[in-house]
C-alpha cells in the first residue's frame, strides 16, 4: 500500500513513530530527536508535546507555511527495543539518503509488524535469569531451581492476564502473587540453604527496570515531568510487587527477614 | 588478581545469562545478543571485584554501569545500533531489587506485626536504610551508564551521521 505525501498523511505518519517509540521504551530526547530528523527530510518542521499516555503535535510545512495540529492517544506501553533500535537508524539513514515520504512510510509499517521472540524463548530466558539472580544473591542450586519454577509461573501469569487486557498493576500483582507463592512452598518444605533468597529473586522479573532508567534519564535531560510520570509509575508497579508478596506472606503466615 | 576466583566468575556468567533474559524481553535485535551476554558477564565481573575488595555497593554498581557505558560506544559503532539497545539490558540485573525487596517487607512488618518501641526503631532503620539504598543505586546507575554519552553526546552523534 502506498501513500502520496500530505501534510495530513505526514502528520499521521510522525505520530506513529512518536506512539511507537515511546510504547517501545524508549527516552523522550531520543523521541524528539528521531521525530525532527523525519520530519527534517519530509521538508517540514515539528513541534511536538509528548507524554506517557498523549502526544500533541504541530507540523509546518516549511514550503507553504501551511501548518497542521493533532493530539493522540498512546496504547499500552510494551517494551521493544528493536523498534527502538530500527527507528533510531532509519531516522539517520532517511536524512543521509533523503528518502521520500513513501520509503519512509513502507520502511515504519515494515517495523511495526516485526515479530517478537517466540513466548517460549522468553519464558526459558527470563526463568534463566530469575535463577541467575538467586545464584547472584548467594543461593545455592535447589534455591535456583526454585526461583527458576517460580519465575516460569509467574511469566506465565504475566503474560495471560496480558493477554486478557488486565490493568497492568493488577497484573504486576497477580504474577508477583503467583511467583511468590511457588517460592514460598520452597520455604515451608525447607528446600535448599537459603529459600528466602528464592523468594526475593523469583519476582525480579516484574521489577520495571527499563521505565526507572528512562525515569532518570528524562529527568537529565530535563524533561521533568515525563521523568516524575515513569518514575511514580514505576513506583507503583514496585508497590504492586510488594503487595503480591504480602498477600502471600500473610496467608502462609510467613516470618522472613525484614 | 587473585581475588577473581571461579565463585566470581561463576556469578558474573549468571549476571550474563539473567542480562540476556531480559534482553530477549525486551525484544532485542538478534545482531546484539551475544553483545549483550558478554556486556553482562563483564559488568559482573567489575561489580563483584569491587565488591571483593570492600567498595561499597553504591560504588562498585557506579564503576561497572560507567564500564557498561563506555564500552558501549565502540559496540554501538561496530554494529550500528543506539546505545540503550545493549546497554540498558546489560545492566539491569543491578537494578536493587532485592533491597527494593526488604524495604517493602520492613514496611510489611512496621504494618502488621506488634512490637515495641526498640522493635520500631529498629525497622524504621532498615527501611531507611534500604530504601535510600535502592535510590542510589538507581542513581549510580543511571549517571554511571549515561554519563559516557553525556560527555561525548553530539560529537559521536555527528561523526555517526557520516
Amino acid at each position: 500500500m502506498s501513500k502520496e505525501k500530505s501534510i495530513r498523511n505526514s502528520i499521521d505518519l510522525l505520530l506513529d513513530v512518536c506512539s511507537l517509540m515511546m510504547t517501545s521504551g524508549a527516552n523522550t530526547k531520543r523521541i524528539i530527536d528521531s521525530v525532527n530528523r523525519f520530519a527534517q527530510v519530509l521538508n517540514l518542521k515539528s513541534h511536538a508535546l509528548i507524554s506517557h499516555k498523549s502526544i500533541i503535535m504541530t507540523l509546518v510545512d516549511l514550503e507553504t507555511n501551511e501548518s497542521y495540529t493533532v493530539v493522540t492517544q498512546i496504547p499500552r506501553h510494551g517494551v521493544n527495543y528493536s523498534v527502538v533500535s530500527d527507528v533510531s537508524r532509519a531516522s539517520w539513514v532517511a536524512v543521509n539518503h533523503q528518502w521520500s515520504f513513501e520509503k519512509l512510510y513502507n520502511r515504519i509499517q515494515e517495523i511495526k509488524n516485526q515479530k517478537r521472540y517466540p513466548f517460549w524463548l522468553e519464558l526459558i530466558t527470563v526463568s534463566l535469569a530469575g535463577a541467575g539472580f538467586a545464584r547472584i544473591f548467594g543461593g545455592d542450586y535447589l534455591n535456583m531451581l526454585v526461583a527458576f519454577t517460580a519465575t516460569l509461573i509467574g511469566f506465565s501469569v504475566s503474560k495471560t492476564a496480558h493477554h486478557y487486557n488486565a490493568n497492568t498493576y493488577v497484573r504486576v500483582y497477580l504474577a508477583s502473587m503467583a511467583a511468590s507463592l511457588v517460592a514460598s512452598l520452597g520455604i515451608l518444605f525447607g528446600i535448599g540453604q537459603h529459600p528466602d533468597i528464592a523468594l526475593a529473586t523469583s519476582i525480579l522479573f516484574l521489577v520495571p527496570g527499563v521505565q526507572l532508567i528512562n525515569s532518570f534519564n528524562d529527568l537529565y535531560n530535563n524533561h521533568i515531568l515525563n521523568g516524575i510520570v515513569r518514575f511514580v509509575s514505576g513506583f507503583i508497579i514496585v508497590l504492586a510487587i510488594g503487595l503480591g508478596m504480602i498477600t502471600i506472606m500473610l496467608i502462609f503466615n510467613l516470618n522472613v527477614l525484614g | 588478581m587473585e581475588f577473581i576466583n571461579l565463585d566470581l566468575l561463576e556469578k558474573a556468567v549468571w549476571a550474563g545469562i539473567a542480562a540476556l533474559g531480559f534482553g530477549i524481553l525486551f525484544n532485542i535485535p538478534k545482531k546484539v545478543i551475544l553483545t549483550v551476554f558478554i556486556l553482562g558477564f563483564f559488568a559482573g565481573v567489575v561489580k563483584f571485584v569491587f565488591l571483593s575488595i570492600d567498595f561499597n555497593v553504591v560504588t562498585s554498581t557506579f564503576l561497572a554501569s560507567l564500564f557498561v557505558g563506555i564500552v558501549s560506544i565502540p559496540f554501538a559503532y561496530k554494529v550500528n545500533k543506539p546505545i540503550v539497545v545493549f546497554s540498558i539490558p546489560a545492566i539491569i540485573p543491578m537494578v536493587p531489587g532485592y533491597y527494593a525487596y526488604k524495604t517493602i517487607l520492613g514496611i510489611r512488618k512496621f504494618t502488621f506485626v506488634k512490637m515495641d518501641d526498640m522493635g520500631h526503631e529498629q525497622l524504621l532503620n532498615s527501611i531507611f536504610s534500604n530504601g535510600f539504598m535502592v535510590l542510589f543505586i538507581l542513581f549510580a546507575i543511571t549517571v554511571g551508564v549515561s554519563a559516557p554519552m553525556l560527555l561525548l553526546g553530539k560529537d559521536m552523534a555527528r561523526k555517526l551521521k557520516d
